[in-house]
């Protein structure tokens, strides 16, 4: 293995961990603020990549138009399935609801909306693979190793988007009343947080993120209607690895799976998706609540 | 009123109607294609009940439906195939192999009842596709085709779709009577108080851990048994039949049905689903996103399912929706932070 093609192994591990994280934490979220466990997540990505690959390439735009674009769609689609769907369990999550009940219910609507979106996107845009051309065509050299200008690009701008979830998260108003919702509902309601509302920012905000994650991977990578699948169960095995509830967790585990799933195709193929579930099982059944997590109920 | 006063006379009626409306439906309705769909309809109500009665006994979230499912299917069919036994001896084998299984996964994964049980079993159901797939010894990714039908046993042939419908219900009442006894038993009055409260279950003196293991594995088992039948019956099986997309769609049916009510509902909601998608065949495209539309509607405004919902009064129900719509238009016209 020359070291060329370790590091271009390397980066994109980084950036299929940076997508897992990206989605990853959008589901966190969802699941502290608003306690629902999103089934439907991966294929919400999915419909953020075709939303980009459909502005970007169908409708001509400029890249940043299309971006701006496909997350403004994304944010109006998570509002009309937060009001549509999700609210109307919210208000029967009393706290003496039992959590498989929460879990089975929230279970039942995500994969409801999960049919919905999966064959309307199928249904919209076709069967067959969509790829678009790369916007930053060249290459860097970095002390004698040669790597896409694109996918470095990739990798900053979801750290940029990262850091900037971070900074909303632990200093802006709606952030705080978001931690606040997700630690104790019916006290921050008791001091006066809408928690409608901020559920309600929480939901679109990760549905955003996942629809940035699914624009981020158009240039690089086909975009395909099995991708929301792959990525439903990937997402999860992600989020319990990092372990639920933990930034530094998610990010660690994302970057452990993406670098897996780089050089496990590279070096095993097909089995590597074998590797993933194994660790994860070994992780879950070592450390239930994960690496740097805690056991939730 | 009679009927609802009367509920449980009438509760024994409708358990009679609908035993012999089930054992003569294949001589009413002469369409083989129909009895396909019927047939499909109890294996689908067998893994739904499977799942309804891991929750309502152990109060856990099986998503791994399918690895048992599959682990019972690729037992009887290497069995029968590969060693040469008769369909007979295979099928109550596969059923011990899968709750072998079981026990050693349950052992290890109840351990933590909650979130990590739920993936744990969903990522089992993927890794017993991917390795059915990866190792040819298992068929490959191809899985087995012509699996041999049931050897013929008593003057039976099994060549058209009616003796496999008798089996299918024999063995669906089986599991259902094993289930029955089971739950009128001691060890079903500790599985209730499981169900109800873990914590107070525990400071009574019972064992939780072994409680929950035992009603894994019996459920697991049945689910076994489903997929002997299934692989004898459509006569191919193939892992990507198995893999955890499966599973969840599994858990529709005692929900649709109603949770609580661990045999009708399954049947119920196995019937919807099962019976629902092939009219809407007409729409072809479509049809996902129409079942996908009726499944929230139902989530939505019938949360304990359709027999659960029923079992209310109607005007009850009624008012409720109208609260429902009231809440959110009010919700609607104050929309913004306060």
């Amino acid at each position: 293995m020359t070291l060329e093609l370790f590091f271009q192994l390397l980066l994109n591990g980084l950036i299929v961990g940076m997508l897992y994280v990206l989605i990853v934490l959008g589901l966190d979220i969802i699941i502290r603020v608003c306690n629902i466990y999103n089934f439907a997540h991966g294929y919400i990505y999915a419909l953020g990549a075709y939303l980009f690959w459909f502005s970007y390439v169908s409708l001509g735009l400029h890249p940043l138009f299309a971006l701006l674009l496909s997350l403004s769609l994304m944010a109006l689609f998570g509002i009309i399935t937060y009001l549509g769907v999700f609210n109307a369990l919210q208000s029967r999550f009393t706290p003496d609801v039992p959590f498989s009940h929460r879990l089975l219910l929230s279970a039942m609507l995500s994969v409801g909306l999960m049919m919905v979106v999966g064959r309307g996107i199928l249904v919209t845009f076709g069967t067959e693979d969509r790829g678009a051309h790369s916007i930053f065509p060249q290459m860097i050299n970095i002390l004698n190793v040669r790597l896409p200008v694109e996918k470095l690009i990739i990798v900053m701008a979801s750290f940029v988007s990262m850091a900037g979830l971070f900074f909303f998260i632990s200093k802006t108003k709606i952030g705080r009343a978001l931690r606040a919702i997700s630690s104790d509902r019916e006290m921050s309601s008791l001091l006066g947080v809408n928690t409608t509302w901020i559920s309600l920012v929480g939901y679109t905000l990760a549905v955003v993120l996942a629809g940035f994650a699914g624009a981020l991977v158009v240039p690089v990578y086909a975009v395909s209607a099995e991708m929301g699948k792959t990525m439903f169960f990937i997402s999860m095995v992600v989020m319990m690895i990092g372990g639920i509830g933990s930034y530094k967790g998610t990010i660690l585990g994302g970057i452990i799976v993406g670098q897996m799933m780089s050089f496990g195709f590279q070096f095993i193929g097909g089995l590597s998706y074998l590797a993933i579930w194994i660790l994860f099982m070994i992780v879950i059944i070592f450390k239930p609540g994960g690496l740097l997590g805690e056991v939730r109920d | 009123m009679k009927f609802v006063t009367n509920w449980r006379a009438s509760r024994t009626a409708i358990i009679i109607v609908v035993l012999v409306i089930t054992v003569l439906l294949p001589l009413i309705v002469r369409n083989s294609y129909w009895h396909h769909l019927f047939i499909m309809g109890f294996i689908n109500s067998l893994l739904g009940m499977t799942f309804s009665v891991i929750f309502c006994c152990a109060g856990m979230v099986n998503l791994g439906t399918g690895a048992f499912f599959g682990i019972g299917a690729y037992a009887s069919t290497m069995l029968v195939m590969i060693g040469g036994w008769p369909f007979w001896f295979a099928l109550p084998t596969s059923i011990g192999i899968t709750g072998i299984i079981a026990t050693a996964f349950g052992l290890i994964s109840i351990r933590n009842p909650g979130v990590p049980f739920v993936l744990l079993t969903m990522i089992f159901a993927e890794i017993i596709s991917q390795i059915a797939g990866q190792i040819q010894f298992f068929g490959g990714w191809g899985g087995f085709i012509m699996v041999p039908r049931p050897n013929p046993i008593g003057g039976i042939e099994f060549n058209t779709k009616v003796p496999y419908y008798y089996l299918i219900l024999c063995l669906f009442l089986l599991v259902v009577v094993v289930f029955k006894a089971l739950y009128a038993s001691r060890i079903g009055r500790v599985w209730k108080a499981v169900s109800l409260s873990p914590r107070l279950a525990e400071t009574l003196g019972i064992n939780v851990y072994r409680y929950r293991v035992l009603a894994f594995v019996i459920a697991s088992s049945a689910a076994g048994l489903a997929g002997s039948f299934y692989a004898h019956y459509t006569q191919t099986i193939a892992p990507q039949t198995f893999g955890g997309f499966f599973s969840i769609l599994v858990q529709l049916y005692p929900i649709l049905g109603g949770i609580d009510f661990y045999v009708f509902g399954p049947i119920l909601g196995a019937a919807i689903m099962t019976f629902i998608p092939e009219y809407l065949r007409i729409t072809k495209e479509i049809e996902p996103i129409i079942t996908g539309l009726l499944l929230l509607t139902i989530v939505i405004f019938f949360p304990r399912g359709i027999i659960g919902s029923l079992s209310n009064f109607p005007h009850v129900r009624l008012a409720r929706i109208s609260d429902r719509v009231k809440e959110i238009t009010n919700w609607l016209s104050g929309m913004g932070p306060r």
